[in-house]
Parts: structure tokens; sequence; C-alpha cells
């Protein structure tokens, strides 16, 4: 067979990059949360005030950390399992100044209100055009490489990479019709109840098929591969994936119960909601049951550790999610922070985690070395984990503690509780929410201390072998 | 009985462009859907499937920028 040259230095700046940006989404994440339980960190400056950097955070998070993530192991992940180097290497470098300079224009607007107040989609149109030609350079260049493969079936992983691609690019587009009126400025073109229901299609679509379809494409490959077993079932991978892809996308209604848009509307998102219950879960247990026989290797091999702690949190927030969705419970969820702990769990847990363990994976191969600490490994896990438990904790004690303070009405039909003393009794629990996230921070900020000491430790050895080989 | 035929009841002729898609879709991923659970359950597709998983372990170890 003729050797296989792979392209991997693409890779390992998305590697880095994305460490980089772990590190710095959270901490405008942590900021703003302490922003809310202590508002003088407002310091009256209008440029860093809970309504300019929560989109920073989001689009941080999202979009320079997802992003980097999904393409760094996209196109790792394609190459090694289709036998085959990248379709165009210059394309690929393309995508990775494409998407920084995307989110150096995003540090930029955003702090400035520059923003079309669309939830997950702020970024005014120059920037959605850049995303769009962007994005598709990467789909581009990941499909082609898919077409000169040297294998016959093309992996499960792959798939799931495709079908965020090809859902991602007609939301990103749809969603983000608008009629500009400036440089900066522009309208949507859908008013009133469309554009709320266009509004959640594509904000629990990102959901759905960005954060949930490319991660799992994540999973069916890293998790086989650091557990140096094949995955349980490619039977029930094969289902998950068809499953996902027709399910999801029927979900954005239930974000708008009990608001304009039909009442059968919200019930359909929430009925299809309960079941997708049963593919998200088949997945969750098809990447534990990867460990089957092998359970010892989670107490030596931290890396791993963190892939199947992500998955236990992908199980329970897909079902958190669909019983949020259901109508009794969503009359008391809604606008409350316990929306906010879901999300978080779903953020933290199953999609920093699992991306946290592919990247260590990613570290060790590309550098063709071993971390430089895997007792800081260790640390990163537990900070996560506990950061992550303490955070939805506090979201949803103060989550059901508003929405049971804003329904409460005396015997005279009159409110119990006014809405400033319903703030007040958050203070605690936003207070322990930073603290959850200055945990989950500190372990991203030792894992960029550990990637870094990797990288050096790595070029060393190198020096150390070629000084070696030529006396 | 009644009650669900008037639960059911449909009235065709009131059906716009819209209706129709949205019908012609969601049975047509359903009866994909139903098309993906028998194959993929179906004893004879068993082997050919899950002799899939082992793609991941079979791929070459050649970096073209470690030889650099």
């Amino acid at each position: 067979m003729e050797e296989t040259k792979y392209n991997f230095d693409v890779v390992r700046w998305f590697t880095i990059m994305a460490v980089v940006y772990l590190v710095v989404g959270t901490l405008v994440g942590t900021y703003i949360a302490s922003e809310l339980a202590w508002p003088f960190l407002n310091f009256d400056i209008a440029e860093i005030t809970f309504g300019r950097l929560r989109p920073l955070h989001t689009n941080a998070v999202i979009f320079a950390f997802g992003g980097c993530t999904l393409f760094g192991t996209a196109f790792y992940m394609v190459q090694r399992t289709g036998n085959t180097s990248l379709w165009s290497p210059k394309m690929a470098w393309f995508t990775f100044w494409g998407w920084n300079l995307i989110i150096v224009a995003a540090v930029i607007t955003l702090p400035l209100g520059i923003t079309q107040s669309k939830e997950y989609a702020e970024l005014e149109w120059p920037i959605d055009l850049a995303i769009a030609v962007v994005w598709l350079s990467w789909g581009l260049n990941f499909i082609m490489t898919i077409a000169k493969r040297k294998t016959s079936h093309i992996y499960v992983a792959n798939w799931f990479y495709m079908g965020m691609f090809v859902m991602i690019t007609y939301l990103h587009v749809v969603n983000s019709l608008a009629i500009p009126v400036g440089m900066w400025k522009s309208y949507s073109i859908f008013s009133g109840v469309q554009d709320a229901m266009i509004q959640w299609w594509w904000g629990h679509n990102a959901v759905g098929f960005y954060l949930t379809a490319g991660f799992l494409g994540i999973m069916y490959y890293f998790v086989p591969k650091q557990a140096n077993r094949p995955v349980f079932s490619y039977r029930l991978s094969v289902l998950h994936f068809w499953a996902l892809m027709f399910g999801y996308v029927w979900l954005g209604a239930h974000h708008l119960q009990y608001t304009a848009l039909p009442d059968w509307t919200g019930s359909l998102g929430a009925a299809v909601s309960l079941a997708m219950i049963i593919p998200s879960w088949g997945g969750a247990i098809n990447g534990m049951m990867t460990l089957s026989g092998a359970w010892d290797k989670l107490r030596t091999d931290y890396i791993l550790r963190f892939m199947i702690m992500s998955l236990a949190f992908y199980a329970m927030s897909t079902f958190e999610g669909p019983v949020m969705s259901s109508k009794t419970v969503n009359a008391l969820s809604h606008y409350t922070d316990w929306t906010v702990g879901h999300v978080h769990s779903g953020a933290l847990g199953w999609v920093a985690m699992v991306s946290a363990g592919a990247l260590y994976h990613l570290v060790e191969r590309l550098w063709n070395t071993k971390m430089y600490s895997p007792a800081l490994v260790n640390i990163h896990f537990w900070t996560s984990t506990i950061g992550t438990v303490v955070y939805i904790t506090a979201m949803w004690v103060s989550g059901i503690m508003q929405g049971l303070m804003w329904r409460d009405y005396d015997e005279f039909g009159t409110l119990t509780y006014t809405f400033a003393e319903s703030v007040a009794a958050m203070h605690p629990y936003y207070a322990m929410r930073a603290i959850g996230g200055m945990i989950f921070w500190t372990g991203g900020a030792i894992m960029l201390f550990n990637v870094i000491m990797t990288i050096r430790q790595a070029s060393a050895q190198r020096s150390t072998a070629a000084a070696t080989a030529s006396a | 009985m009644s009650s669900l035929r008037e639960y059911f009841h449909t009235d065709w002729s009131a059906m716009t462009l819209h209706d129709w898609l949205g019908l012609i879709i969601t049975v047509g991923a359903f009866l994909a859907m139903v098309w993906i659970y028998s194959y993929v359950f179906n004893p004879k597709n068993k082997e050919r499937l899950e002799s899939q998983r082992h793609i991941p372990f079979e791929e070459e170890n050649t970096d073209s920028e470690k030889e650099k």
C-alpha cells in the first residue's frame, strides 16, 4: 500500500488555539457571573457590562473554543479514518486564519455594542458573511478529503461532522437573513413570532447540530482510540446518527411555550424532545459501554476519565432538557436560572469535558510525547467536575426558587414577592455560581500550562535526539 | 369512539401547499426511520455493520510534518 502523508500542522494550531480560547472564554464567563453577584464590577464602563460581555462569552466558548476544537479534530480524524491527506492544506490554513479573524472581529464589535441582538448569532452582517465563507471552506475541504479516502466505508464519526456541516450551513444562512442599513447595523427580515421561531429554530439546532452532533463525532473517534477498544456497537451508532438528524430539527419550538407561538407548535416541540431521550441515551450508553470489560482503565487514564464523565453529563442533560420542555415543568422553569444551569451542564459537563479529553489525546499524538504532568491532567479533571457540579447545583436551587417566588400569590390573588425580592434572594447562589466558574476556569488554566510545557518538552526531546543522531 | 373520530378529523380541502409539504416530509421522515431500524436490526446486516467498528485501528501512522 502507498504510504500516506497526513497534514497535521494546521491541526496542531487549532489544538493550541482551542485551549487558549477555553481559558479566555471561561474567564469572561466567570467575570460576568461575578458582575451578577457583585455589580460594582461593572465599574460604570459600558464596554464591560454584563449585556456587552455576555455575548462575547458565549461566542468565545461556542465558536472560538468549540469551533477550533471541531475543526482541529475533524481535520485529524478525517485523514486518519480515510488513510489519506487533506484535500487542500492551503484551504485548511484559510479556515484557520479566517476563523481566528472572525473571533478578533467579535472581540472588537461585541463590547462596542455592535450586535444583531439574536442570541448565539449576535455578530453583524459583514461578519456573518465571513462566517459563511470560512465555514464553507472547512466543509468543502472535509467532504473532499472524504471523497479521496482510501477506505471503502466512511467511519461513523465523519457522518456526524457532515450532518453538522449540512445543518449549520442552512441554519446560519436562514437565521442571519437581514437587511443592512449601514456597515454595522442590519435588521432581521423576519418579524414578530416568525422572528422568534426562526431564532429558536437556529438556537436549539446550534445546540443540537453544533454542540451535540459535532462533539458526538469527537466521541465516536476519540473514545475508542483513547480506550484502545472499538466502539461498543456500530449498529447503535448508525441509529443514533439518523435519529439525531431526523429528530433534532423539531425541538426549537419548546423554547417558546406560553408565547404568541401556536400552542400545538410548542406541544410538538416538547413531544419530539421527550422522544429524543431514546437516541441520546443510546449514544451515551454506546460510548460508555465501549469501556465494557476494561473499566479499570479509568483508574489510571485521566484523559479517558474526561471522556466518560462527559458522557455522564451528556446523558444527564439530554434527560433534563426534555423534562424542562414539557409544558408543566416549563411553566416553572422558563426564564429562570434553571435554564442557565441546564445549558451549562451540557456546555461544561459535556462539550468542554469531551473536548478536553480529545485535545489531551491530540497533544500526545501530534507532538509524539506524553503529557508533561499526568497529575495536572487529573487535577484539571477534578476541578472541571467539581466546578461544573457547583455551578449547576447553584443554578438549580436559584432557578427553582425564582420560579416558585414569581408564581406565588396570596388569598387575594396578589403576588407574594416583588421581582426585586426574588433578585435579592438569588445573591448567595450567584456568588456560588461565580465560585463554580472560577474552579472550572482554574482547570482550564492548568490545562493551558500543561499543554505548553508538553510542547516545550517535545521540542527539547527532538533537539536532543537530533543532536545525538548528528554526533 | 366518536370523540376519537372528532379528534382525528381533518379538513383535507383546507390543506395548503405548506400543509401538504409538511405532511409529506413528516411521513417521509417517519418511514425512513422505520426503514433504518429494520436495516440496522436485520441479522443479515449485523456482521457487515459491526466490522466497521475497527476502522479507527486500521489507520497508517505517518505524519508528513514529522519528517521535516
